[in-house]
């Protein structure tokens, strides 16, 4: 039987009708064509389904879709208005973060939580909390490249706001 | 992913009832495994009992006497990161950390892990280190149980019908101990354990005063090496000491052959594995 829940997608409050088996990922792609996050393994091990719920990053395909009542999601179409980029996303477009682009919604995202959580990761952080996130081009330096990017860029606004 | 229905109680009470009227549907609450084993066709439900409207069961709590209380839907990434565990009980803090990924961790709760009884798993080598007791509930009452008497098998555990785990206790450790986790993986970095060691030692200079050294992801349930324990009890940690130690867990120790590796080969490295944990205990582990 199909449970109606209310939640918070990408800012935007929706009432959802979904079925007790399906999970966050299929309703973000069949029902409401959120098709950024991408099933890869489907067991929560690869990262390209990562999105936000309540800024923590999740695996959608590991969350039972009700499970999203009353939370705050955030998917790869949420992190920017649309026509622009977020930093991380330009970040990882100038160190070209990315060949074949299929994990990168979920790194994109797994990066927007670790900056929530440890807005000035060393490297050493970095590479811990997206060990999860698996790149098969095997861009993962020019990945970490971005990061350090988008944390040097925001300490040195912080910086900079201080001394203003 | 296949059929099942679910049912949502919005308390305690009414989820343990909930498990009673159907014997056969099972508890979930992040979901990390269960979801996997219903993917994978290995568990099919016709029915669960989710716990996500249940309010109040993911509070952790540190008091003096009784020490840590972690309630049963606690994520592990809410226990990594709460400073109580990270200042009283800091090898709990990183057996939590180096399970799977950030997701996963976000996802899976405490009560989820030790019920699941998966024997290649981090926090329930520690938890059983430390002492651990699992609060068991149902509508009308509690019992404890050392975490150590709770896990009897692979999946197996001593949950009666409608009980369900509340939480998890850990007793404070007391002053002078120092621990470590030490995790080994034989697939990727992120993979559940191959074999894990959690070792716990009170130290007078040199000398041991007294240790506990639990293994854990090679037998059914995590393996206590009481006679490990007092072997090592007036022994200095030299290359001595500790090459007997890694032939006595090699000897003492009973593995299965898995996925991660066979019994032979889970047999040597649990000694070694063993041997480094108890060097790292000494040397770098966090002092309480």
């Amino acid at each position: 039987m199909k449970q109606l829940i209310s939640t918070t997608i990408n800012g935007r409050e929706r009432e959802l009708a979904v079925a007790p088996n399906r999970t966050l990922l299929e309703v973000l792609r069949e029902d409401l064509q959120l098709t950024g996050a991408v099933e890869g393994c489907g067991v929560g091990q690869c990262g390209s389904c990562t999105v936000l719920i309540d800024g923590r990053p999740v695996s959608s395909c590991l969350t039972l879709a009700t499970n999203v009542e009353g939370r705050s999601v955030t998917t790869i179409e949420g992190v920017a208005p649309a026509g622009q980029l977020s930093a991380v996303q330009q970040a990882f477009l100038h160190r070209q973060a990315f060949q074949c682009g299929f994990c990168t919604p979920g790194m994109i995202m797994a990066v927007e939580g670790l900056l929530r959580d440890h807005p000035g990761a060393g490297e050493a952080q970095i590479r811990d909390y997206l060990s999860g996130n698996l790149c098969r081009c095997g861009t993962y330096s020019a990945v970490i490249d971005a990061v350090k990017d988008v944390i040097a860029e925001v300490g040195a606004a912080r910086d900079k706001a201080s001394a203003g | 992913m296949r059929r099942f229905e679910l049912l949502e109680p919005e308390s305690f009470a009414a989820a343990s009832a909930a498990l009673l009227e159907h014997p056969e549907a099972k508890a979930i609450a992040g979901g990390t495994a269960l979801l996997i084993l219903i993917k994978h066709g290995v568990y099919v439900p016709e029915l669960l009992v989710n716990l996500r409207k249940i309010r109040g069961m993911a509070d952790i709590t540190w008091d003096a006497a009784s020490g840590l209380r972690v309630g049963a839907l606690a994520s592990l990434n809410d226990i990594e990161r709460s400073p109580l565990v990270r200042e009283h009980l800091p090898m709990l803090a990183e057996a939590c950390h180096v399970v799977a990924n950030i997701r996963i961790r976000n996802l899976a709760t405490i009560g989820g892990n030790v019920s699941h009884g998966d024997y290649q798993s981090d926090p329930p080598t520690a938890l059983v280190a430390l002492g651990a007791v699992v609060e068991l509930s149902t509508a009308t009452g509690t019992r404890e149980l050392l975490l150590a008497d709770f896990l009897l098998g692979p999946y197996e555990t001593a949950l009666e019908p409608g009980e369900l785990v509340s939480a998890v206790r850990v007793p404070p450790p007391g002053a002078g101990w120092r621990s470590a986790y030490l995790k080994f993986t034989t697939r990727s970095s992120e993979d559940r354990p191959a074999v894990g060691v959690a070792t716990l030692l009170r130290l007078d200079g040199e000398t041991v005063r007294e240790a506990r050294l639990v293994v854990g992801a090679v037998t059914v349930t995590p393996s206590r090496m009481t006679d490990v324990e007092s072997y090592l009890g007036g022994r200095s940690l030299d290359a001595g000491t500790l090459a007997e130690v890694g032939r006595m867990v090699s000897a003492g120790i009973q593995p299965i052959d898995d996925i991660r590796g066979s019994a032979a080969y889970k047999r040597r490295l649990a000694g070694v594995q063993a041997e480094r944990a108890l060097e790292l205990c000494s040397t770098m582990g966090a002092a309480r």
